[in-house]
């Protein structure tokens, strides 16, 4: 490149990246950023990454992107990006991008253990015709299923929904969100009635207090890290805690950090808890008008089999735990029982595990009595060489911030809440000490849930791609709900499954045991994000299964296909988020895709057209179906009723769910595309506007039902950057069940309106006493959960903890940012980080190469003791990136029994040298 | 080739030796610098992404740095490679 060029181009840039943070620069700079973007056609967009959502604007230039920035009118960046940012325009040109379909082959025909051969569409959309009727010829419903994404698109999740639930009236379709955020989710619906955060992340600018728990927010979500950084820059009273079981990033900016032993967390906020009672610190008027008490049973288990028959013989001894445990010292002194005896306890609600019913304060008091400063300070203290003393201060210091009636508080958590046996409970355990406090529902005081994926919200729970829900917050296994889906979406009466189908973990084992044979994978790499991975690559080359693998690179999980299909990504398409403030963000086409590359949503529809209903809409068999109305075990024929209604039995499923006289009155083209093209619509060869039809027709379930989006276009003009739902008479809702800000509240200046679940029986901690149920609409529930033990824990053989996570340079299983050869060089395989102490008790040094070792399988990896996450003795951390070193094998599937998320934060493991 | 447009933002106080420091570092240039508030913006050329990332990490090290993050990115001249099937694929 010239010299000269270059000089130009690089005042242009650093014009450009002043203007986009607001620093004034001269005439002559912005000329020059004016003059390098001239031929460029700039459009905005949201981070294909994390779940902040931050706005970013693209520049395209020969149908290629050319340039991105953080959008400096994006509320949520304020134009910065993060490094994560950058890849956006990196990931579309990776050298190993697949563009055209792949299927394993030999002599020509399809074979499982043939080689991967390039095929056209028709040849693959034939073959995996043929094998999903074999599949539900055999099995029916249950037997087929699809692994969906936070990183779905909203029309996608959507499109899928439909397909799987009213055409193939299979509910075994389940997001990898369900690793992500599961927990979450669960405890929203349980202590609010409704999904998703009442405040946003206008908070911190309000806040006195961040608390971080179990989030290393510095190097997950640096953007928003940013914003309490620079709080605290401007606000001389803000506190910042990091409460984490390791020293991480977040440790250097935190004035407080806390380090706690695995599962301890549920420990300390019963500590909080019962501090905010001794010192009268209980917003009383809060409490009485808004809140009621709740405990639920505790011998739910761990989410795992509860037979042993597939496990690994070294597997089996933490297996049998999900059958019987011997409770623990502390979980015994935690539930109120002598800790000199034994108390071995079967897991007589592994299946129910979120029943819950109402109890009176003084239950609850009793409840987290025994949290005391001496009880929980012995039990929590992560790091041995911290005196007990000090670690004691910290907790009273803790408790002072969460206590102080002056002080706002926002608790920030991600992975180390959520990925938890107890996942569910320690979610609604930090809303009870919220509640508690009524520090929550007004600026600057939040309990808020991160999420680690970009449309974890918008896309799996707002659609509602679970294997239990429906779109907007609605659930398959209530008459009612699929009443009003069954109407909105024109089918006849009892079409919908009202049996919830299998979760990711459980499609896992449903493809080992045989009673699934069919998978399709969409946005996501479960074969190396699903724990106990040794398990499922097994099942899915040595079985009888056929999967297919939608993914722009070959993941783990496309080797393991049977069929790969090339999508298209992100810029390629039309489409849009959801972000953990409730923000809808939606953006246009802006490059083409590769090659035969196309869009998840043009896959899914083009699939759709080889299903007939005739095939699908006739008596099907559902194992274990015994809800009221149905004849057990069975879905009934439904084609005579669908015949009234004017379906044929030779319809297409296409033609039935997607290719509505309704959808097809969205015309393409469309004025909001300003010129942008849609390959999608194009490919489909139809002229309606596939993904503003599929927005539309979603849009029509949350309207008047709390979780309203605005119209397609709006969140396409140039004055929108995403809009917080509900978004009525044209206005967003920045804090919910507050007054000022939410008009759905209609009782008094608070009001968790949520509707689910407001109705129990009433008991006392050991379980219900009465069976008159009581209703309490309006209000949240402050639940009591004990202290629990992790399923496994280190012992003489497995002897160190095993925590996973992501970072920074990475993002998730790196599909996408490993693509970028030069970086892979720069960090080419995950490392151990450990205690420098636990090395050296093993003979071990830094960049050693070691085994470590599990109940589940072994890996190789290198450890290093002066990375940037510095474990206490006795613990460890491996990021999940690296597929080279492929963490996940030793990871345990135990996951939170309510909420079915995988618990990926505590294996025991073993090291030796190689 | 690539070049990026990062804000680092130092105490108000060390900007100057801030700017000499980032001005030391390779393919860093500090284009503008705002006094009163501490923020230096600067434009990193690297020859590969690897150099880049790496790149940031060292502005990151430098003493006084509270934040340095990518703003803005210029992809000069790529080279799309996906027209072949990918030789891992191509051999299983």
């Amino acid at each position: 490149m010239e010299l000269s060029r270059r000089n130009f181009l690089k005042s242009g840039v650093a014009a450009a990246t002043a203007m986009a943070v607001g620093i004034p620069i001269s005439r002559v700079a912005s000329a020059a950023a004016a003059e390098t973007e001239q031929d460029w056609r700039w459009d905005k967009g949201v981070c294909r990454f994390c779940g902040v959502g931050c706005g970013i604007m693209i520049a395209t230039q020969d149908g290629k992107i050319v340039a991105t920035k953080g959008d400096p009118d994006a509320p949520v960046n304020r134009g910065l990006n993060c490094v994560k940012g950058y890849f956006n325009g990196k990931i579309l040109y990776g050298k190993d991008r697949l563009t055209q379909p792949l299927m394993r082959m030999t002599d020509g025909r399809f074979d499982k253990k043939g080689k991967f051969t390039p095929v056209t569409w028709d040849q693959a959309f034939d073959e995996m015709a043929i094998q999903f009727k074999k599949a539900y010829e055999e099995k029916g419903p249950t037997g087929i299923g699809v692994i969906g994404s936070g990183q779905w698109l909203i029309q996608e999740g959507y499109a899928m929904t439909k397909l799987m639930k009213a055409g193939f009236r299979s509910n075994n379709i389940d997001p990898n969100a369900r690793n992500c955020m599961a927990s979450a989710v669960a405890a929203f619906m349980q202590v609010f009635g409704i999904d998703e955060p009442p405040g946003n992340y206008d908070d911190i600018e309000y806040t006195d207090t961040v608390v971080a728990w179990g989030a290393n927010m510095a190097e997950a979500h640096p953007v928003l890290w940013q914003r309490v950084i620079d709080r605290r820059l401007g606000h001389s009273d803000m506190k910042i805690v990091n409460i984490t079981t390791l020293r991480n990033m977040t440790s250097e900016g935190s004035d407080l950090e806390i380090i706690i032993k695995p599962n301890t967390d549920m420990a300390l906020l019963n500590y909080l808890a019962r501090e905010i009672i001794q010192r009268d610190a209980v917003n009383q008027a809060f409490v009485d008008a808004h809140c009621v008490f709740c405990a639920g049973p505790t011998d739910i288990g761990y989410g795992m089999r509860a037979t042993d028959k597939f496990a690994f013989e070294a597997e089996k001894d933490i297996q049998a735990r999900e059958v019987e445990v011997t409770l623990t010292r502390d979980e015994a002194i935690g539930i109120g029982l002598d800790p000199e005896q034994v108390h071995t306890i079967k897991q007589a609600n592994a299946a129910t595990a979120d029943r819950h019913w109402l109890v009176g304060f003084e239950d609850f008091k009793a409840g987290v009595a025994p949290y005391t400063l001496d009880f929980v300070a012995e039990l929590a203290k992560g790091d041995s060489e911290e005196s007990l003393d000090a670690f004691k201060a910290k907790l009273v210091r803790l408790a002072d911030l969460y206590a102080d009636p002056k002080r706002k508080l926002v608790s920030f958590w991600t992975m180390g809440f959520n990925q938890h046996v107890r996942g569910t409970w320690v979610n609604e355990q930090i809303y009870s000490v919220h509640l508690l406090l009524g520090k929550i529902a007004e600026p600057g005081n939040s309990p808020f849930s991160l999420t680690g994926q970009p449309s974890a919200c918008g896309t799996a729970r707002e659609v509602g791609t679970f294997s239990h829900r429906l779109p907007a917050d609605m659930v398959v296994n209530i008459a009612k709900h699929r009443d009003i889906t069954e109407q909105t979406w024109k089918l006849p009466p009892k079409t919908l499954n009202p049996k919830p189908g299998s979760h990711i973990t459980k499609i896992m084992r449903d493809l080992e045991d045989g009673s699934m044979s069919w998978v399709w994978v969409q946005v996501n790499n479960p074969f190396q994000h699903v724990a106990n991975a040794n398990h499922w690559l097994k099942a899915a080359r040595e079985n009888d299964n056929f999967i297919v693998v939608s993914d722009a690179y070959p993941s783990i999980s496309a080797k393991v296909a049977d069929l790969i299909l090339p999508v298209a990504m992100i810029f390629e398409k039309w489409g849009g988020y959801g972000n953990a403030e409730r923000r809808t963000q939606l953006w246009r086409e802006q490059v083409p895709p590769p090659g035969e590359a196309r869009s998840d949503l043009w896959q899914i529809l083009e699939f759709s057209k080889r299903i007939t209903l005739a095939e699908v809409w006739k008596e099907q068999p559902i194992p274990g179906l015994k809800d009221e109305g149905f004849e057990e075990g069975k879905l009934p024929d439904v084609m005579a009723a669908a015949q009234e209604m004017g379906y044929t039995p030779e319809m297409t499923l296409y033609e039935a769910l997607f290719e509505t006289p309704e959808n097809k009155a969205f015309a393409w083209p469309d004025p909001v595309a300003k010129g942008h093209d849609n390959h999608t619509v194009k490919h489909l060869g139809v002229d309606w506007f596939v993904e503003k039809a599929l927005f539309e027709e979603y849009a029509a379930f949350g309207r008047g039902h709390h979780h309203d989006l605005a119209p397609f276009d709006v969140y396409y003009q140039d004055d929108v950057r995403g809009l917080r739902w509900p978004v009525i008479d044209g206005k967003e809702t920045p804090w919910r069940f507050n007054a000022k800000y939410d008009p759905y509240v209609k009782n008094g200046e608070i009001e968790f309106y949520g509707g689910a679940m407001k109705e129990l029986v009433t008991g006392n901690l050991n379980g219900p006493t009465t069976e008159e149920k009581t209703k309490f609409p309006g209000k949240a529930k402050i639940f009591f959960r004990p202290y629990a033990a992790p399923v496994e824990s280190p012992d003489g053989n497995y002897d160190l903890w095993l925590c996973t996570g992501r970072l920074l340079e990475h993002w998730h299983t790196g599909t996408m940012t490993r693509r970028v050869p030069e970086l892979h060089r720069a960090m080419p395989a995950a490392v151990l980080d450990m205690n420098e102490k636990d090395a050296e008790a093993r003979g071990l040094k830094r960049q050693d190469t070691v085994w470590i070792e599990s109940r589940r399988g072994k890996i190789k990896a290198v450890i290093e003791t002066t990375g940037r996450n510095r474990p206490p003795r006795g613990y460890s951390f491996m990021a999940f990136f690296d597929e080279s070193v492929f963490v996940n094998k030793l990871c345990i599937d135990a996951t939170c029994p309510i909420s079915k998320e995988e618990d990926f934060k505590k294996t025991a493991i073993k090291i030796y040298k190689v | 080739m690539n070049l990026s447009g990062i804000l680092v933002v130092v105490p108000p106080a060390q900007v100057e030796d801030a700017t000499l420091a980032l001005n030391a570092l390779p393919g860093v240039e500090v284009h503008h610098a705002e006094p009163a508030t501490g923020r230096i913006v600067v434009v990193q050329e690297a020859e590969t992404v690897d150099e880049e990332v790496a790149a940031l990490s060292r502005i990151k090290a430098l003493p006084g740095v509270m934040l340095a993050e990518m703003v803005y990115h210029v992809f000069d001249e790529i080279l799309p490679e996906w027209d072949a099937i990918p030789a891992e694929m191509a051999a299983s």
